[in-house]
C-alpha cells in the first residue's frame, strides 16, 4: 500500500531522515516508535506529502507522491486522514463544523446526510454531547477524539496519527489508542501511527518499526520485537 | 561588511518569498477559486472591527483641520476657504492615509495574529492535509475583503471628516451653513476624489498581503505570534508611508 524508499531529509545542517526504508501492507496498523526527536513526525509528514524529501520516494498505491505538485497532492490527500499531535482543529469552528468540514469541501452530500454522518462518527468517538462546543472548551483528550473523527470522516483509505497519546493520562491514552484500533478495523483503513507510547503501541500494532537517528533500526510484530535480544530494543521495550 | 551583505541578501530573499506568496494568491483568483461566502464573512469582520475608530478619528481630524485652517486662513483674509481646505485635504490625502494606518493596526494585526496562531497550532498544515488549499480558504478571502472594505471605509471617513469640519465651520467660525455645504460640494473635482481614492486599493492590498504573509511565516509559539504580528503592522505602516509618496508623485504627474 505504502512504500517508503531510501528517504533522506536535511533541515539546515541537521539530517533528520537518513535513508528510511520500509513498507506498509493494506489494512495494516503500523506503529513507528522512537525517542522524541528521532524524526517520527517528519517521516509521517513525508508520507502525506506535507514535506518533500531531499531524495528517495514515497509510493502510495503505485503513485510516487513525493514528485507531485501541491495541487495534485491536495487531491491525493482527500482520502487520507491525518491526526495532528495537538489536534489542529479550527478554533473558529465548533466540533460539528470541524468534523463536517472535509465533507462540505469534497462531497456534494446533502445537509441532512452530512449531519447524520457527522453525528454517527461523533457518537463513535464519544463526543455526541459536545458537537456544539468550540475546541477551546474541550479537554485535550476530547480534542484528539474530535480531530480523529475529522481525520476519518471521509472514510479515509489511509490514516496517519502523530502522537495520539501525547499529553494524555494513561487511561485516556489507552482509550484513544483502542479507539484508533476500532476505527481502523471498522473502516479497514491502512493506519500509520507515530508514538513513543510503547505499551499501547505493542497492544494495538500489527507491526512496529523502530526509528533511531533517522533510520529504521528494527521492525517486526510486537511479539518479535519483545523477544529480541538486541540491547537497544530490550531497553526500549521492557 | 559581511554582516551588511548577509542582511541585504536576507532582505531580498524574504521580499522574493513574499512576492511568490502574492503570486500564489493571484493564481487562486485567476483560476476562479474565490470563496465568496468567506469573502463576505471577512468583509463583515473587517468592517465592523474598524468602523467606530475610523469614524471617531475622521470627525476629529475634520474638526481640527477646520479649527486650524480657520486661524491660518484668517491671516490671509481668506477664511471663506475653510470648507475647501478641509474637504480637499481629507479627500486627496488625509482620509486615505489615516484610514490605512488604522486599518493596518486593527485589521492587519488581527489577520496576522489569527493566521499566526493557526500556523503554530498546525491548523494551516491541517488544511493542506485535508486537501484544501490554505491560500484559497484563508488568504484570498482576507485580501479580497480588504480590497472591498478599505476603500469603503475611506469614503465613510471622508464624509465624517467633512461633517466634523462643518460643525466647527458653522457653529464655531460662524460660516453660514448653506455656504459651507455649497463650497464643499463645488470644491471637489473628479480628480481630487480619485487621486486619493485610487491609492486606497494599493494600501489595502499591501496591508492584507503583508499580514497574511507574516501570519503564514509565524513560528515559535505564542511568542512568535506576538513578534510576527508586530512585524506585520510595522512593515505595512512603513510601506504605506513610502508607497504613498511614490503613488502621490505618480498620480500628480498624471492628473495634476
Ligand atoms: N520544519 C523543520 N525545520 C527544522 N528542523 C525540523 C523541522 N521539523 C523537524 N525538525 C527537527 O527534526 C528533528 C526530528 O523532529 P520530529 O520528527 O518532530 O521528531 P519526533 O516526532 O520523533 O519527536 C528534531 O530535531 C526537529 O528539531
Ligand atoms: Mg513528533
Amino acid at each position: 500500500m505504502i512504500k517508503v524508499k531510501k528517504l533522506f531529509k536535511t533541515f539546515g545542517s541537521q539530517t533528520v531522515l537518513h535513508g528510511v526504508d520500509f513498507e506498509i501492507k493494506p489494512g495494516e496498523i503500523l506503529v513507528i516508535v522512537g525517542e522524541s526527536g528521532s524524526g517520527k513526525s517528519v517521516l509521517l509528514q513525508h508520507m502525506i506529502g506535507l514535506l518533500r524529501p531531499d531524495s528517495g520516494s514515497v509510493v502510495i498505491a503505485d503513485q510516487d507522491i513525493s514528485r507531485l505538485s501541491e495541487q495534485k497532492l491536495l487531491k491525493v490527500r482527500k482520502d487520507m486522514g491525518y491526526l495532528f499531535q495537538g489536534g489542529a482543529l479550527y478554533d473558529f469552528m465548533t466540533v460539528f463544523e470541524n468534523v463536517a468540514f472535509p465533507l462540505r469541501e469534497h462531497t456534494r452530500m446533502k445537509r441532512n446526510a452530512v449531519m447524520t454522518k457527522v453525528q454517527d462518527i461523533l457518537k463513535l468517538v464519544g463526543l455526541d454531547a459536545a458537537e456544539g462546543k468550540f475546541p477551546s472548551q474541550l479537554s485535550g483528550g476530547m480534542q484528539k477524539r474530535a480531530a480523529l473523527a475529522r481525520a476519518v470522516i471521509m472514510d479515509s483509505r489511509i490514516l496517519f496519527c502523530d502522537e495520539p497519546t501525547s499529553g494524555l493520562d494513561p487511561i485516556k491514552s489507552r482509550s484513544i489508542m483502542d479507539l484508533i484500533h476500532t476505527i481502523a478495523r471498522k473502516l479497514k483503513c491502512t493506519t500509520v501511527i507515530a508514538s513513543h507510547d510503547i505499551v499501547n503501541s505493542l497492544r494495538i500494532a500489527d507491526r512496529i518499526v523502530l526509528i533511531r537517528q533517522g533510520t529504521i533500526v528494527a521492525q517486526g510484530t510486537p511479539d518479535q520485537l519483545r523477544s529480541s535480544q538486541d540491547a537497544y530494543l530490550q531497553e526500549f521495550f521492557n | 561588511m559581511n554582516f551588511l551583505f548577509n542582511y541585504v541578501i536576507g532582505l531580498v530573499a524574504s521580499a522574493g518569498e513574499a512576492l511568490f506568496f502574492l503570486l500564489d494568491a493571484v493564481g487562486v483568483v485567476l483560476r476562479g477559486k474565490i470563496r465568496w461566502s468567506e469573502v463576505f464573512k471577512q468583509v463583515y469582520i473587517q468592517g465592523v472591527q474598524s468602523i467606530v475608530i475610523i469614524a471617531l478619528t475622521s470627525m476629529a481630524t475634520g474638526a481640527v483641520l477646520a479649527l486650524q485652517s480657520y486661524v491660518m486662513l484668517s491671516r490671509f483674509g481668506a477664511k471663506e476657504a475653510v470648507a475647501q481646505l478641509v474637504v480637499l485635504s481629507l479627500v486627496r490625502e488625509l482620509s486615505p492615509v489615516f484610514s490605512s494606518f488604522i486599518f493596518s493596526g486593527k485589521v492587519g494585526a488581527r489577520i496576522a495574529a489569527e493566521l499566526g496562531t493557526m500556523k503554530v497550532n498546525d491548523q494551516i498544515t491541517a488544511t493542506r492535509a485535508m486537501g484544501v488549499d490554505p491560500m484559497e480558504f484563508l488568504v484570498v478571502p482576507r485580501i479580497l475583503a480588504s480590497l472591498l472594505v478599505l476603500p469603503g471605509l475611506v469614503v465613510f471617513s471622508e464624509i465624517l471628516g467633512v461633517w466634523g469640519g462643518y460643525l466647527i465651520g458653522v457653529y464655531n467660525a460662524g460660516i453660514p451653513s448653506s455656504t459651507y455645504v455649497h463650497q464643499t460640494i463645488y470644491a471637489v473635482g473628479f480628480v481630487d476624489f480619485f487621486s486619493g481614492f485610487a491609492k486606497t486599493f494599493f494600501f489595502a492590498l499591501l496591508i492584507a498581503w503583508i499580514a497574511c504573509y507574516q501570519g503564514f511565516k509565524t513560528s515559535g509559539g505564542s511568542l512568535g505570534v506576538g513578534q510576527y504580528t508586530t512585524k506585520a503592522v510595522a512593515l505595512s505602516y512603513i510601506l504605506v508611508v513610502v508607497t504613498n509618496v511614490v503613488l502621490t508623485k505618480i498620480i500628480l504627474a498624471l492628473w495634476g
